[in-house]
């Protein structure tokens, strides 16, 4: 007698439930949809008309500077010709290849060095090396650059790409640190104790068990470091005074400085700096995102 | 295959003494299994006879040789981890092979030596996989496998068998005493499972606290603790064991606990304060000579038979039933402990006592 009632009852708050959860997640949907589409025009929205400006000639963007379209007939590469071979912007691409790729490599070698090191050795020292790795990506690079200038000048090192090198290893280098030496950390000790008494030497276990390993780990590293020195533009304008040892982000700036105004050529010169950094990260998003969580969850 | 020595090895982590010299002697083709609580430093004794971890002090001699300065692949053991540690990047054939590769042998060999011991240990079908696509017992095998076929001076093996479940553990632990009788190498092997350390070694040793307690066979250990700590340790349930003294009468010698006496007939033992141990299966229950009562507390079912535990004055009793035998909370039974069956210890270590 008593049950029957009571079984009414709970299907019809079950029911009253189940329509909530469903409007609930309606609304969350729709927030979640025009949230993504505001995001996406607000970030795709400069670089859409970065990219049309970069193909129309001069004239188009004087007299119609609020057309946004882009006829796809008078796609124009003029522009790029020019920045490219009459602004020295292909000198800038290798110089900026260099430097980045320079600055990952060396990252990458140091790095994996000292935070294996800093993980899995023991020596006097240990801990000041720990802390120290994050009190010197605590310090703003404005604050580092009026005194490397000071040195690098007293030095006669300045106008040369190798020191930039330098300069990016020395920003780029803490932050690896710190990111290696968690993951590192994460991976299995007894994992590396199998090596060792398979026959393999410190580095081998390196080599053959830790990198293979931590292969999201240096993605994700290599490609903060290259991004890190291709976009880096405040120690490159005050290192490098020759224009032929310009990197590309130096080089935008002293061509949109510069007297004839043409926009186009800027926007050519941007979609130039920022294509490959593109390109990189659909390539590795993957793994990205799997090096940022894999410290996290134990695979 | 080498036979293996310890010397007054010893060990300090900060504050914590995970070893304190320890000696040890395992012959050619032994099969000794360290046994002791987690904790007690078997696992590191392991990691230091691998030359994974450096001793504070102590030497380690294989076939009489100093290996003390050599590193681990100078060794030349293979040790099998409680999670396998098998190389995650690597199909199965490569990580049985990466020790071989490693030593530089030949590929057709390391081929032929992957492929016997996966013949040995029934894994040839997985030799493609990757260790992720396997279960847990099929990566046991695999970490097995992985050691034998470097056929190395030393097989470690640390606590193999307690990330398998509880049938598989059975039955794995007879494939493994049948693959020593068939590899017949020198294994040390680790455990905390006093099962596995009876069923499977020729020699227990039982550390505690970072030190030995007792070397000796599965059932000598059992059958003579040579201290307390060993006692309590082995056995399941757990030995009684009592405080009290030891107290010449005019029969003979008697035992005086906490509440009971026990008449230990005309034995020739020194008067003193002593420990008194009795095996649970070793008490008889309403014998004819029954001389000390006990009341019922609790009656465990455990299959063939059923664990009583009781008081006995002031102290607590478990003694084993057959099963078919009613008792219950609260019933007052009459129990015999024979001298013969006790086990003396005098601060906290066994004391012998012969008949007289």
């Amino acid at each position: 007698m008593l049950e029957k009632p009571k079984r009414g009852v709970s299907s019809v708050k079950s029911s009253h439930f189940r329509r909530r959860e469903r409007i609930e997640k309606g609304v969350l949907r729709i927030v979640r949809i025009t949230g993504t589409l505001g995001f996406l025009v607000l970030v795709l929205f400069p670089f859409y008309w970065m990219m049309v400006s970069s193909f129309k000639p001069l004239e188009e963007i004087m007299f119609h500077p609020a057309n946004l379209g882009l006829d796809l007939h008078r796609i124009d590469f003029s522009a790029y010709r020019e920045v490219l071979f009459e602004h020295g912007f292909a000198e800038y691409i290798l110089n900026s290849a260099y430097v980045s790729l320079a600055t990952v490599v060396l990252c990458l070698g140091l790095a994996i060095a000292g935070a294996y090191a800093a993980t899995r050795l023991q020596f006097r020292g240990r801990s000041f090396m720990s802390y120290g790795i994050l009190v010197i990506y605590m310090f703003p690079a404005i604050v580092l650059v009026v005194p490397l200038y000071v040195i690098f000048a007293k030095f006669g090192l300045r106008d040369s790409l190798h020191v930039l090198v330098l300069v990016y290893l020395a920003q780029t280098l803490p932050v690896a640190l710190y990111m290696l030496r968690s993951y590192f950390r994460n991976l299995p000790l007894e994992l590396e104790y199998a090596g060792l008494t398979d026959g393999c030497t410190r580095w081998g276990v390196i080599w053959r068990i830790v990198l293979p390993l931590s292969a999201p780990a240096l993605a994700t590293v290599a490609l903060y470091a290259f991004m890190m020195a291709w976009n880096e533009f405040l120690f490159a304008f005050m290192f490098l005074d020759t224009p032929e040892k310009f990197t590309l982000s130096r080089g935008v700036v002293q061509l949109s400085e510069s007297v004839h105004l043409s926009k186009q050529l800027v926007m050519a010169a941007s979609v130039l700096v920022t294509l490959p950094i593109l390109l990189l990260f659909l390539l590795f998003e993957r793994h990205l995102v799997r090096g940022l969580t894999a410290g996290a969850v134990k695979g | 295959m080498a036979s293996l020595t310890l010397q007054g090895i010893g060990k300090r982590f900060g504050r914590v003494e995970a070893l304190r010299r320890v000696d040890l002697e395992v012959s050619e083709g032994e099969f000794c299994v360290l046994l002791g609580p987690s904790g007690c430093g078997k696992s590191t004794l392991l990691a230091v006879i691998a030359g994974l971890v450096a001793p504070d002090q102590g030497s380690i001699l294989f076939d009489g040789q100093a290996v003390d300065h050599l590193t681990p692949a100078e060794r030349d053991v293979a040790m099998v981890f409680q999670s396998y540690a098998l190389y995650p990047h690597m199909t199965v054939a490569e990580n049985m092979g990466f020790g071989l590769r490693m030593r530089k042998v030949p590929k057709p060999e390391i081929r032929a030596s992957v492929e016997s011991a996966a013949r040995l240990l029934g894994i040839e079908k997985l030799l493609d996989r990757k260790p992720r696509d396997l279960s847990g017992g099929q990566r046991q095998r695999v970490a097995m496998g992985r050691a034998i076929v470097r056929r190395p001076n030393l097989f470690l093996l640390d606590e193999p068998l307690s990330n398998l479940d509880a049938r598989l553990r059975a039955s794995v632990r007879l494939e493994l005493k049948r693959l020593h009788q068939q590899v017949r190498g020198t294994v040390i092997y680790v455990t905390h499972d006093q099962v596995e350390a009876m069923t499977l070694g020729d020699r227990v040793v039982v550390m505690g606290e970072g030190c030995i307690h007792q070397v000796d066979t599965p059932e000598r250990i059992y059958d003579r603790p040579q201290s307390t700590f060993v006692a309590r340790f082995i056995g399941s349930p757990e030995m009684n064991l009592y405080q009290g003294r030891i107290l010449h009468t005019n029969g003979g010698v008697c035992f005086r606990g906490q509440g009971f006496e026990l008449d230990l007939g005309p034995a020739v033992i020194p008067e003193g304060d002593a420990e008194l141990g009795v095996r649970p299966e070793d008490v008889q229950v309403a014998a004819e000579h029954a001389s000390l009562s006990a009341r019922v507390d609790l009656v465990n079912p455990a299959g063939s038979e059923r664990i009583v535990h009781a008081f006995l004055g002031d102290e607590r009793i478990a003694f084993s039933i057959p099963k078919d035998r009613r008792l219950e909370p609260g019933d007052q039974v009459q129990i015999a402990i024979s001298p013969k069956k006790i086990h003396l210890f005098r601060e906290g270590q066994r004391q012998e006592a012969p008949p007289a």
